[in-house]
């Protein structure tokens, strides 16, 4: 492309530069046919890809982050629509500090959350690691749930839902069978975002680890630290691989600027 | 109508506050068997301690080192996109975020590939006869300020963006057309319309940098400790409880401050 712009145009390239090449080079690594993490790569083999889905430790934790990031998406979703219709369609006393309340989990530090529910809810409560995860992975969603199905509310004419009343309709039925299905984009955008959200967590999920139920990226953390060899690599364009799976769903479905940047293009 | 609203409200409400709110201020303020009074004691301590002092120093410079450049290279990037009439800005716009989606495991993992002492950039030094053994980039604060600008650029990219978009081009030919330049179009219409964007931005990056757990523990190890790591090390291997709430406390003031400050800034911004 040409310019108008060469020091915006030259910052621009650094900035691509720093968020893509070390990824491409992860990519690269995982098909050597060494057994380093060396650069450049000896030879090219797929030994490090079946290493990776033969590791027990990955393959286990894989489908714990799956079940984890599934679940609290759908608990998020069902505790936070109603709190979003509450707050955009309800009488509500005091409805900006119910929103702030349901955001504010953003704002906290997710280490500090964590650090809480392991210390407050599992050293002192007695929950198991699985049970507080759930939770902390939930209320973790709770601010995408309440804020992008809130958005897609605001858009939708509260007269269309009025005249499903005026013909009739009960609150119930008129949920279902007029604001449901305008608020689908919504919902869709809001469980990819909360299970791309918890599938990736570190911070919180690194205190509520046990023997048996541990996640994805907490494993490959520890691995990395112990070892230096490329099956984290192998494992990493999996990751990739699977990432990109859900842009394309998302461009494909709802636009992928709309769900993941907020972006209307 | 009233009761029927607060229904919706009470199950969500009830989780945020058994998971979320009670269990956080539990921790900060007064952990198992021991008083609020000896967690600001020990946070008072830690505030004159030399070592805890330096992590903090170290936490606060690199988070605004690394918000700098994200805003620096981010807000650039996301001018020339809403500017643009190139169809690859689309792809170039998805490109930018992402990074967002993927894991902050793998992607922080990237630089370990890159600038371990086995990596590319220090064969590439020695290939070159630059240097005659491999550098230490590695546990640096220079490869904790690429990893989390590699982390939060993409959030700074998006930021400005929504920003940039909502300034309508229309103002950039108007501008022009009563003779600035490009410059000072840029400097003088472009920058002061988009500012309370990119605050948002800078304030996200930020509050990120500051917290941030992976890129820290990956590429600073225990030779740049920062806040994040320290916590971990205070509730996992020596399980001080104490000094665990108070390294959290100052984290999540910190947070509160900026964020506060930020909407303070553009609340100003917007009466003005």
């Amino acid at each position: 492309m040409r310019t108008r712009h060469p020091i915006a145009a030259s910052l621009a390239v650094g900035g691509y530069v720093v968020m893509l090449v070390p990824i491409l080079f992860v990519v690269v690594t995982a098909f050597t046919a060494g057994s380093t993490l060396r650069f450049p790569p000896d030879g090219f083999s797929l030994r490090w890809f079946e290493a990776a889905l033969t590791y027990e430790p990955f393959t286990s934790s894989l489908l714990s982050s799956l079940m984890l990031a599934a679940i609290s998406a759908v608990l998020a979703l069902a505790l936070g629509v109603p709190v979003a219709l509450a707050v955009h369609r309800g009488a509500l006393p005091g409805r900006s500090v119910v929103e702030g309340l349901f955001l504010s989990p953003l704002i906290v530090p997710e280490l500090v959350v964590g650090l809480a529910l392991y210390q407050q809810l599992m050293v002192g409560f007695g929950l198991d690691n699985f049970q507080t995860l759930l939770l902390g992975h939930t209320v973790l969603m709770f601010p995408y749930a309440v804020r992008v199905t809130g958005a897609s509310l605001a858009l939708i004419d509260p007269a269309v839902e009025d005249a499903a009343r005026g013909l009739g309709a009960s609150p119930g039925r008129t949920f279902l069978s007029v604001t449901l299905p305008l608020l689908r984009p919504g919902l869709f955008s809001a469980a990819l975002l909360s299970f791309i959200t918890s599938f990736n967590n570190v911070p919180l999920s690194l205190l509520l680890q046990s023997r048996d139920f541990r996640t994805l990226p907490v494993v490959m953390l520890d691995y990395v630290q112990q070892n230096y060899d490329p099956i984290v690599a192998a494992i990493s364009v999996l990751i990739l691989a699977g990432t990109v799976l859900v842009a394309v769903i998302a461009e494909r479905t709802v636009g992928f600027a709309r769900v993941f940047g907020g972006i209307n293009r | 109508m009233r009761g029927r609203t607060a229904l919706l409200v009470l199950p969500g409400l009830a989780i945020l506050l058994v998971a979320f709110l009670i269990p956080s201020i539990a921790m900060l303020f007064s952990p198992p068997g021991i008083s609020p009074g000896e967690v600001f004691a020990r946070l008072g301590r830690m505030l004159t301690d030399p070592y805890d002092q330096a992590i903090v120093v170290r936490t606060l410079g690199l988070g605004l080192i690394v918000t700098v450049v994200c805003i620096g290279l981010g807000y650039p990037i996301a001018y020339l996109l809403s500017r643009s009439t190139s169809r690859w800005a689309g792809v170039l716009l998805a490109l930018a975020i992402f990074p967002l989606l993927l894991s902050s495991v793998v992607r922080t993992f990237g630089w370990l590939v890159v600038l371990g002492s086995q990596g590319a950039i220090p064969q590439l030094l020695l290939t070159l006869g630059l240097v005659d053994s491999a550098p230490q980039l590695l546990y640096t604060p220079l490869a904790i300020v690429l990893g989390l600008t590699q982390i939060f650029l993409p959030l700074a990219v998006v930021a400005s963006y929504s920003a940039l978009a909502q300034v309508d081009a229309g103002l950039d030919e108007a501008a022009r057309g009563l003779g600035a330049n490009r410059t000072r179009t840029f400097w003088s219409v472009v920058v002061p319309l988009s500012g309370p964007g990119v605050v948002v931005a800078a304030t996200l990056v930020f509050a990120g940098a500051v917290t941030a757990y992976t890129t820290p523990y990956l590429l600073g190890g225990s030779r740049q400790r920062m806040l994040s790591t320290q916590l971990y090390t205070y509730s996992s291997t020596t399980i001080d409880w104490a000094a665990a709430s108070a390294t959290a406390l100052i984290m999540t003031v910190l947070v509160f401050a900026v964020s506060g400050l930020s909407s303070l800034a553009a609340r100003r911004g917007a009466t003005s």
